[in-house]
């Protein structure tokens, strides 16, 4: 037998050997019936199901490929250093081995693992062997700069979920010092192939002072575009690796250079896409036009690539192979992620709590990914502090409009400090992906809501007291307080809609749910409305009054407006609840909709299904099912108000209109609330007239308000 | 372990007069959570306890070692890992082996005829 047997024999016992059991195997086997097993006393078919099946392409990722190992490929000569004696193709390839790894980081950032992407490289992974070629050297040394940055950034920020593969790098040659020099010899590179291009322009008689510069390749007419191919490329992994370092210093100090790195990146990016009308000549003279799969700008597939060397680095995913972006594609993802992150440096950085809030809304509307997300969650909870700058008693108290010094009592009291543990943790869930940060708002509210109650009766118990005393100067702590925790009623209600509106953006709810799921909003909505409405009103009283005693005051007026018309935003939203959970239960009251019971289970079920985190946290107090039922049982279409509801949304989102006329985002959202409102009020005018109409929801106006739309027949 | 381990061979020695006799499914049954070596293949070896085998001869096997060498040319250093529970089709075996002892082996040749 081969040599490992033998050595295992040799480590055994001497009256100890390896007996071949084939035969006798084989010879059971025949008498064996169908079905039948040998097995022990412990055996579990349940758990033998589990058994990684060997040979498996998709389970077993030991499975010998190509190559047995690193070593065995490149000994193969698989990745050869110069890739090819002819410089023309050597240049050709190394822009091959370019295009395919941006590919590579892209699919990377959207959720495999970097031993199947970025590093199935040989000359990344093996970067060393390079440094004879200082363009391919540097660019390798680049990307694994890179990848490490990000991949310390999002384990940093840990924005991504617990299956997300970005952060594994388990088993992967990471060594940093030597990367950390790839951008100066990367600059090195840029400065020769600078003077390459420029004297392949010169005229003749410059030419002669540049003869000692060899030309990158062969082919002189060639010589221009292939400099400018290979130039956007290297600066778009300088000004990329720079716009990561410039985000990472705290407190958005180096925003603004990264927001000039940026527009570079976006520049870069678009010379890199022209060069491909260069490139891929070869392919059209072929009569190829496959554009859409292929992975390089030239099509070829690059020199030194094989995904399955590191396959068995991948777990703990089972050895799939995965598909990567196409280099259309994965330019378009840089794009988007360039766009976000811009977005990001961007932002003013009010220490304003509602100014926050709303950014994050919607910053996630565009469904940004992993990576500019864990930079928004960096920049805005650092240190224990808003953007690192501002503790959150500071913000709490400007919510509030009220004023604190920096030694304030209340930065050290418990119930501030836990307060601003829940806001931190609230603002790091909203950074994360929609569906879990949908579970996670769930959960968290439970929280909230504890808090609420255990801070609710110790200021109450704390006011009492104090009273008694009637300390005329005594310190304002307790009112502070007690403003804070009528705030918080607020926050926590803001949370349960949001729990509610990210329902819709996955599609949980489906249409017969329509109806409870609008109570539950109309409900939320009232609470928050009222709320929001009171802390508008001290806001509003506590700058009148500031303002009147210091004539030098400078009233924030942006801010109030944009609370003011968050509040009426909140009022027109409750009125479209309300329409359309009384149009719904009467549409369904009427028999003109389904009923939400299915074969499956009853309404209340599903109630409780959808609602129970919200219940558990006591949102609403009362028994919400009973309450609901009793509110939409008699509904009826005829009944006036339903279409007194859309009126009162349409009027209130007509005076805002005005208000929101600097915001476009804002600006569309009110727009489509109001239409939504026009299409309902003419819905609702034809089914009360006709009852045989056949009504459907539709969101073609709003992402979370219905439509109705009414169809003969 | 090692006491239990030698009394089990004990009992297997003082057994192999009468396992001729035994018809071969019974005599698998004995090799049960004994050491198995099983070479497929592509070259790899995997080494764990013989856990179960079904008609078509496809085993499993449980806290299994996988060997495989770093280079196709022979000879080459080894690389190993892990991987638990395991199931050999029988179509990819090429080698079983049980851990057993010299009179042992005797008995099961004898049996091979």
């Amino acid at each position: 037998m081969q040599p490992i047997s033998e050595q295992e024999s040799s480590r055994n016992c001497d009256d100890h050997v390896w007996a071949d059991v084939s035969p006798l195997l084989s010879a059971a086997c025949t008498h064996l019936n169908d079905g039948e097993l040998i097995h022990g006393d412990n055996f579990n078919l349940f758990a033998a199901m589990s058994a990684l099946e060997i040979m498996d392409p998709k389970m077993d990722s030991g499975m010998v490929s190509a190559f047995y190992s690193i070593d065995e490929a490149i000994e193969s000569g698989f990745a050869p250093v110069p890739i090819s004696s002819d410089t023309s193709v050597n240049v050709e390839s190394i822009i091959d081995i370019m295009d395919h790894l941006l590919v590579c980081e892209a699919t990377w950032h959207t959720g495999h693992s970097l031993a199947q992407t970025v590093f199935s490289c040989l000359y990344v992974l093996r970067p060393e062997r390079t440094s004879s070629d200082p363009l391919l050297h540097s660019y390798c040394r680049v990307v694994r700069a890179t990848c490490r940055a990000v991949v310390s950034l999002v384990s940093e920020a840990r924005t991504n979920e617990e299956e997300d593969l970005l952060t594994m790098t388990y088993g992967l040659p990471f060594s940093g010092d030597e990367d950390a020099k790839g951008l100066s010899l990367l600059n090195a590179v840029e400065e020769t192939i600078c003077r390459q291009l420029r004297a392949c322009k010169a005229t003749s008689s410059k030419r002669k002072s540049l003869k000692e510069l060899e030309p990158l390749q062969t082919n002189p007419h060639l010589e221009e575009s292939f400099c400018k191919a290979l130039l956007c490329r290297l600066r778009f992994r300088k000004h990329f690796l720079h716009i990561l370092n410039c985000m990472k210093r705290p407190q958005g100090r180096g925003f603004e250079l990264a927001r000039k790195h940026i527009v570079s990146c976006l520049s870069e990016l678009d010379s890199v896409l022209e060069s491909a009308e260069f490139l891929s000549l070869d392919l059209v003279k072929n009569g190829e036009n496959e554009i859409d799969e292929r992975t390089t700008a030239s099509g070829r597939y690059p020199i030194g690539f094989d995904p399955t060397l590191n396959k068995r680095l991948s777990a703990p995913t089972p050895p799939r192979d995965i598909k990567l972006l196409s280099w259309k594609k994965a330019l378009d993802y840089y794009v988007k992620l360039l766009h976000n992150l811009d977005q990001i440096c961007a932002l003013s950085m009010e220490p304003d709590l509602d100014f926050v809030l709303q950014f994050v809304i919607q910053f996630q509307k565009s469904r940004p990914d992993l990576v500019s997300r864990a930079h928004l969650q960096l920049l805005l909870v650092q240190d224990g502090k808003l953007y690192g700058r501002d503790t959150f008693f500071d913000i709490f108290a400007r919510a509030v409009a009220l004023d604190v010094t920096k030694d304030h009592v209340l930065q050290k009291n418990e119930y501030i400090l836990q307060l601003s543990q829940l806001m931190i943790n609230l603002l790091k869930i909203l950074c994360a992906n929609t569906p879990w940060q949908r579970r996670k708002l769930g959960k968290i509210l439970n929280d909230w809501s504890i808090f609420n109650v255990q801070m609710g009766i110790n200021v109450s118990q704390a006011m009492q007291q104090d009273k008694s005393r009637t300390s005329k100067n005594g310190d304002k702590s307790l009112l502070i307080l007690n403003q804070i925790h009528g705030w918080l009623e607020e926050q926590i209600n803001w949370v349960a809609l949001r729990f509610l509106i990210l329902g819709f953006e996955l599609e949980l709810y489906s249409p017969s749910e329509f109806c409870m799921v609008y109570w539950y909003m109309y409900i939320t909505l009232c609470k928050l409305a009222e709320r929001a409405r009171v802390r508008v009103l001290i806001v509003v009283s506590t700058e009148e009054r500031k303002a009147k005693k210091n004539k030098n005051y400078h009233r924030n007026m942006a801010r109030e407006d944009r609370i003011s018309l968050w509040v009426l935003l909140l009022q027109c939203q409750t009125c479209l609840a309300q329409g359309l959970t009384v149009m719904l239960s009467a549409l369904r009251n009427q028999g003109m909709c389904l009923k939400s019971e299915g074969p499956f289970n009853t309404e209340s079920e599903k109630f409780t299904q959808h609602f129970e985190l919200l219940q558990k946290a006591s949102l609403p107090e009362y028994d919400a099912y009973e309450s609901f039922t009793k509110s939409t049982s008699h509904t009826r279409l005829d009944y006036l108000p339903v279409q007194e509801y859309f009126r009162n949304a349409q009027k209130i989102a007509r005076d805002i209109k005005v208000g929101f006329a600097k915001d476009p985002d804002k600006l569309a959202e009110v727009r489509g609330l109001e239409q939504v409102a026009e299409h309902n009020i003419v819905a609702v005018n034809l089914i009360s007239q006709d009852s045989s109409l056949k009504v459907s929801f539709e969101f073609t106006h709003h992402p979370y308000f219905a439509t109705a739309v009414v169809r003969r027949s | 372990m090692e006491q239990e381990e030698a009394e089990r061979s004990t009992t297997v020695v003082t057994s192999t007069s009468e396992d001729s006799s035994l018809d071969p499914i019974s005599r698998v049954r004995k090799l049960l959570f004994r050491q198995m070596l099983v070479g497929i293949k592509d070259g790899r070896f995997f080494l764990g306890n013989f856990h179960c085998i079904d008609k078509q001869g496809n085993i499993l096997l449980q806290d299994t070692v996988e060997y495989r060498s770093i280079r196709r040319s022979s000879p080459s250093p080894t690389e190993q890992r892990c991987l638990g529970m395991i199931l050999i089709p029988s179509s990819c075996r090429t080698s079983c082996h049980v851990d057993c002892s010299i009179e042992e082996q005797l008995s099961l040749i004898q049996l091979k005829e």
